[in-house]
């Protein structure tokens, strides 16, 4: 059994190409990829706030260009002014620059604005509008429409209302003081535990995929499983080799994926502002997670052993553990979608795969009990012993090892 | 020794088999009633055609088959009761059967060594001992996969003959080899016999049977027509060489199929 797990090893570790698909490419793709979509989010952040807006105003009221000097929204934006005979015709060219991006946006007051606005005594009277075109989906369009919000029209707003009523307070009925409780620990974990058990489920599996098929189906292919029967050792100990041979290996590669993960994670972010919030484990919990990724793993081995020895070659297995992937993918989604609902049932636990899943879900945000780490550990312990023997068995089956 | 007692195997055959075989029926007799017994000392070959059933009876022999009748005994132990105890005696070689392209002869060779459970020591006298004989200590550390398709077979059959085996089975041996290389392996098994192993082989190739093999044993669809001796089959068949031998065994007994 030493024998055949060291061999396994060696295979991989001895082959360039091997250890480059397994560990190198996993980290260089999540660096590359998570990378270039932090830079690209900060550039367009960057790019959005750093570029002056084009804004066209009809009937701008008195006072209008003095506030825009003094709140320096003249300095974030060029302002053009139209005046008040400014032909309907002109305003829908305006408003197809809009939508094409050569104008970000155009301001039309009505033309008694002011007047109106402090004319108005009793309810009934006139009340002024203004008129604000933007395009939502074009970056520069939706900044410059808040922008103007803010600083144009609220400031616009405070000054005719003190003018009204002459103190501000007036208008507040009461002060809301908003107090935030909740779990720290919830609170952090709440979005990895969305992402995080469906990726590790995910990785874990696709990590396995190709290392058990290649070693179990491509060892059929290529003729030299029938020599390792040949020899004088117990069939469960070469399936027992092969297992714990490829189980440390996937538990590398998914190392690899998740720790680059990781550290490529805070460059996304940096476009994303706190979105993310961080972890800590105490020690149990990284003991807990490690004895659940590693039950996982040998269970994700064992059934991939399981499918493929039933294949001829290496093609046939890929194709026969596809299914398998698609459960495993959507067992996965289904924690992610379970934040913060309900609480499962304590059974849920025990199925493979999705009890794994929501075992680590459950870890990140500290609320996994021994029971359920147990159960869904356990199970996948039995599960997998129980196909080792199956696997055993198969492996004296002349008419699926030899295609007898 | 070997002993075959009335080994039958029939495999089952699905719908695609039957159609390459274009046949109604859905089992196939690949051995019928093949009772036979080689000692010690000799080189047996098993003489037919192609699909006539030697692959299987040396399969049977080697403990990757299981007989659906009958059993088969290696040195005393039963193949299906203590498989084992017979592959620790046995080595069995084919062309399907392959190494691991991706390592080299020296780490397969103490591979298998430890899976036959030999210390280091043994498997490093073997070693030197095996591929000095082979040539093979030139190449012992390149893959397999760089190998040429000789050398390929020669650190084949030095992995396989790592634990010294009483028994050794060799399914066409020469098949797509050069005749140099074949040449060698014909070598090999005269040295193994007259080392008092018991070697065991199956043929299509008259002129390897009558040159190579102490016993023949012809086998036609799946059943022993006869065996001896090179000199007993010719006088059995009044026959000048074994190509004449075989061919007129061949017309009487594969008639009465079509």
């Amino acid at each position: 059994m030493k024998d055949i797990f060291k061999k396994e090893i060696f295979r991989v570790f001895s082959d360039k190409k091997m250890i480059f698909s397994l560990f190198i490419l996993p980290a260089i793709l999540m660096f590359g990829i998570y990378g270039l979509m932090g830079s690209l989010m900060n550039n367009m952040v960057a790019d959005v706030e750093e570029h002056i807006s084009t804004v066209y105003v009809q009937n701008a009221p008195e006072g209008f260009e003095d506030l825009a000097e003094v709140t320096g929204y003249a300095q974030t934006a060029n302002i053009n002014y139209l005046s008040a005979d400014t032909s309907a015709n002109k305003i829908a060219e305006y408003k197809d620059q809009v939508l094409n991006g050569g104008i970000d946006l155009l301001v039309v007051f009505d033309k008694e604005f002011m007047a109106q606005a402090q004319a108005y005594e009793n309810a009934g009277d006139p009340i002024p509008s203004v008129n604000v075109a933007y395009n939502s989906t074009l970056n520069y369009s939706s900044a410059a429409r808040s922008v103007f919000n803010g600083m144009m029209l609220g400031g616009l707003e405070n000054v005719l209302l003190q003018n009204r009523f002459g103190n501000l307070d007036l208008l507040t009925v009461f002060n809301t003081n908003e107090e935030l409780i909740v779990n720290e620990d919830k609170a952090n974990g709440e979005f990895l535990s969305m992402m995080l058990p469906y990726l590790i489920v995910m990785l874990i599996f696709a990590g396995a995929m190709g290392l058990v098929t290649d070693a179990i189906a491509g060892e059929k292919e290529r003729g030299t499983m029938a020599n390792m029967l040949l020899s004088p050792v117990k069939r469960s100990s070469i399936v027992f080799g092969k297992l714990f041979g490829l189980s440390v290996l996937s538990v590398l590669s998914s190392l690899v994926y998740a720790g680059s993960m990781i550290l490529a994670m805070p460059m996304m972010m940096d476009g994303m502002g706190e979105l993310g919030g961080s972890v800590s484990l105490s020690p149990l919990q990284i003991a807990e997670l490690l004895g659940i990724i590693v039950s996982m793993v040998l269970f994700n081995v064992s059934a991939l052993c399981l499918i493929s020895v039933f294949a001829k070659n290496a093609k046939e297995a890929n194709a026969y553990v596809m299914p398998l992937y698609m459960a495993v993918i959507i067992l996965g989604m289904l924690t992610m979608f379970n934040a913060g609902g309900a609480a499962p049932a304590t059974t849920a636990y025990a199925i493979p795969i999705y009890g794994s899943s929501l075992a680590i879900q459950a870890l990140v945000t500290n609320e996994l009990t021994l029971v359920q780490f147990g159960l869904s550990v356990g199970m996948n312990v039995v599960l997998m012993l129980v196909m080792v023997v199956a696997i055993s068995k198969i492996f004296n089956n002349e008419k699926i090892m030899l295609n007898a | 020794m070997i002993e075959i007692k009335n080994l039958t195997k029939v495999y089952k055959l699905n719908k695609k088999k039957m159609m390459e075989l274009r046949t109604k029926e859905t089992t196939k007799k690949a051995a019928n009633d093949i009772t036979l017994t080689a000692r010690p000392g000799e080189i047996y070959g098993l003489l037919g055609p192609n699909g006539a059933g030697k692959t299987t009876t040396l399969r049977c022999v080697a403990t990757l088959l299981t007989p659906t009748e009958g059993s088969v005994s290696v040195c005393g132990y039963d193949t299906v009761k203590q498989p084992d105890k017979v592959r620790e005696s046995i080595c069995f070689l084919t062309n399907e059967i392959k190494l691991d392209p991706h390592f080299s002869p020296k780490y397969l060779f103490q591979f298998f060594g430890r899976l036959h459970g030999i210390d280091e020591a043994t498997i490093e006298a073997r070693r030197k001992e095996l591929f000095e004989y082979f040539d093979i200590t030139d190449f012992e550390n390149k893959k397999i996969e760089e190998l040429s398709t000789g050398m390929k077979q020669k650190a084949s059959i030095a992995v396989s003959l790592v634990h010294d085996p009483k028994v050794v089975i060799f399914d066409e041996p020469t098949n797509g080899l050069d005749i140099i290389t074949a040449r060698n392996v014909t070598d090999l098994l005269q040295k193994l016999r007259d080392e008092g192993k018991l070697v065991i082989i199956s043929t299509h190739i008259m002129s390897e049977a009558e040159k190579l093999c102490d016993r023949i044993g012809i086998i036609i669809d799946g059943k022993k027509i006869t065996e001896g001796t090179l000199p007993e089959l010719l006088a059995e068949t009044n026959a000048a060489d074994l190509e004449d031998a075989f061919f007129n065994l061949y017309k009487v007994h594969h008639k009465e199929e079509k």
